[in-house]
């Protein structure tokens, strides 16, 4: 019996799962990268929207409507964000800068959309909803979930979503200026005072009715039509 | 970090370090080629068949040792018929006697009450006078060349006391036949490299071959938990005599092709090895027993407990998902609805670090096949990879925790 076999191999085993640490340590990299370029790019959508808006004013409003962040793009940097702090932790500082980034590009979002549609007299719908998944709040998943339903129901909606205790002064702000008192989840809808607990998709729909206002991804086949 | 994930990772690495321990033992020293080349003496061989209700393929198996390449005053037969209550005895006899005058004098029938496999390897045992005795379960048929290629192997090594064959499936067709039938190429492999370590820990029952000093140094078979062919390899080794594998002596043994019979057959195994594993805890981690006692012994019992535990531990999370998921839409009122994916996006692989152990575990696991394959000399089908890859993680574990439990209950295990 040799022992250096046994050596060996504990030590090439050790090789192998170093390997299999370094290349999806390198892949999370990659995505945090990833994540980074579209916070930029999305960034730079808006910037140059509010500048154009500066430009034009409301004189061409079709021209300007058109151009501001489209809600899928906020919504697939969230899933991809999501992704990023299932795999690295909800307390990575590199995920918490970016979701501090991607707060504040979907607060600037929101306020642009709002003067653009004051200017050009459009009826976007709009939802805040507040979360936390720091173990405070048992509904927050399950009401994400009945949003992004409806999102993905009426692609017009647009939903920003904010981790309610992420420290980040705009987003304190903003929480302040909506008198958010803290319950979770919260929801915002139009400007209307917040809407505090869990809410199925009947009650969420409800709540909404500008919804009808909105058109559909798919026809509705329900028997209930 | 998951908790119950470290687990799964000290799982991983377990079975990562075995395969390795088996390919560093493949690359120092690799398994030779047949050769055309003849023993320069053929010793007498008497070749033992336990049957027990075979009437269905003991005529094909005696065929089969019939035309075993081998001088034919050399070799006798005995067909120990352990108290079949089947047609066993009278097929058997009609076979005998359809046989040649030449042929018929070759081969013996005996009869005693039914006493279990191992009571009928004894008389076969004692009925026979050979220098070597081999053993062959009525369900098994060898390659006319194999008792060839088992002498070459006695010849070349006097110090070798027992020779385990190379098992293939015979004519595997159903699913789970053709899922064996990957899993004993697999074997294949890993039982020579088990030979390289010199840690062989069975003689199975279709075509072992000893000496008769075996039996005379450590006394015959015994019950052992119904599993007697893996009994004897551990007394064996407890005794320090030598056993290697002819991976070039094929036998093609048939097996189960329902679930039933299959979990039937694993959970002897598996319950024989967890108790005479107990019998003989002497030799776990004992450097007296070489790399039996130090690794292939707590390997096996490790493997088995790993095995289990990445198997509840995956049940428990997919059960965990689907639940949460049936509750969610409950309490939710989403309507059933599958995900959209508007186009493929590769940020939403699994690419954990225990998905790539995973896959590297995988690829060792199908680089012994396909090793094995090339000692077997066959090749397998794409069905068969895909059988035994899709379906073997999901029926071993319920093999191994009815075992477990028929351990812990001191139960015994049930041959059929």
């Amino acid at each position: 019996m040799t022992w250096q076999k046994y050596i060996l191999a504990f030590v090439i085993t050790g090789a192998i799962f170093g390997t299999a640490f370094y290349i999806a340590a390198r892949i999370d990299s990659q995505r945090i990268a990833d994540i980074r370029a579209a916070e930029e790019s999305i960034s730079i959508d808006i910037l140059s929207s509010e500048t154009q808006f500066q430009l034009l004013g409301n004189l061409d409003c079709q021209t300007i409507s058109q151009n501001p962040v489209l809600q899928s793009e906020l919504g697939s940097l969230a899933g991809r964000l999501s992704v990023s702090e299932a795999n690295l932790g909800s307390d990575n500082a590199e995920v918490v800068y970016l979701k501090k980034q991607y707060s504040l590009l979907e607060i600037k979002d929101y306020l642009l959309m709002q003067q653009i549609a004051q200017k050009c007299n459009l009826k976007p719908v709009f939802v805040l909803y507040f979360y936390s998944n720091a173990g405070d709040c048992a509904d927050c998943a399950r009401a994400g979930d009945v949003l992004t339903y409806i999102r993905n129901q009426y692609p017009g909606l647009r939903v920003y979503s904010f981790d309610y205790n992420l420290d980040l002064s705009a987003l304190k702000t903003l929480a302040s200026l909506r008198t958010l008192n803290g319950g979770l989840p919260a929801f915002i809808i139009n400007n209307r005072p917040p809407v505090y607990g869990f809410k199925t998709l009947d009650e969420l729909e409800a709540l909404i009715p500008e919804l009808k206002t909105l058109a559909t991804s798919t026809p509705k086949t329900s028997a209930g039509e | 970090m998951d908790i119950g994930a470290l687990g799964v990772y000290f799982s991983l690495f377990i079975g990562l370090y075995f395969e390795v321990f088996l390919l560093i033992s493949f690359l120092e020293r690799h398994p030779t080629q047949k050769t055309p080349q003849l023993p320069t003496h053929y010793p007498r061989v008497s070749m033992l068949v336990p049957v027990w209700n075979e009437e269905k393929t003991i005529a094909t198996t005696l065929e089969s040792l019939l035309a075993l390449d081998y001088p034919q005053d050399k070799l006798e037969v005995l067909v120990i018929d352990d108290g079949s209550t089947d047609k066993t005895r009278t097929v058997t006899e009609h076979y005998i006697a359809q046989l040649p005058q030449q042929e018929r004098s070759r081969v013996r029938m005996l009869h005693k009450e039914n006493g279990g496999k191992w009571t009928a390897l004894n008389m076969g045992i004692e009925h026979s006078t050979s220098e070597l005795i081999g053993c062959l379960d009525a369900d098994s048929f060898v390659a006319p060349d194999a008792l060839l290629e088992m002498i070459k192997k006695f010849e070349n090594d006097h110090s070798v006391m027992a020779i385990s064959p190379a098992m293939k499936v015979f004519r595997p067709k159903k699913l789970l036949e053709l899922m064996q039938a990957v899993e004993y190429t697999f074997g294949i492999f890993y039982k020579k490299m088990f030979d390289n370590l010199a840690a062989l820990n069975v003689l199975p029952g279709p075509f072992s071959m000893y000496r008769r000093e075996v039996f005379t140094k450590i006394g015959l078979f015994k019950h052992a938990h119904n599993t007697e062919d893996m009994e004897i390899a551990f007394r064996m080794h407890s005794r320090g005599l030598k056993i290697v594998n002819a991976h070039t002596a094929f036998v093609y043994t048939t097996v189960p092709s329902t679930l039933r019979t299959l979990i039937k057959q694993r959970v002897r195994w598996s319950q024989g090895f967890l108790q005479n594993s107990q019998d003989y805890s002497y030799m776990y981690f004992n450097p007296r027993f070489g790399n039996f006692g130090m690794l292939i012994l707590p390997f096996g019992l490790t493997a088995l407990f790993a095995g289990l535990y990445t198997a509840f531990y995956a049940l428990f999370h997919l059960v965990s998902y689907v639940g949460g998921r049936a509750l969610d839409m409950w309490v939710t009122r989403i309507p059933p609805h599958l995900p959209t994916f508007s186009h493929f996006d590769w940020f939403y692989l699994n690419t954990s670090m225990l998905t790539f152990l995973i896959v590297a575990t995988l690829l060792l696991t199908f680089l012994g096949i396909m090793l094995g394959q090339g000692m077997a000399q066959t090749r397998l089908s794409a069905k068969s990879f895909l059988s035994y890859f899709a379906l073997f993680g999901f029926v071993a574990p319920v093999w191994l925790a009815r075992a477990v439990w028929g351990a812990v209950r001191s139960k015994e295990s049930s041959w059929r």
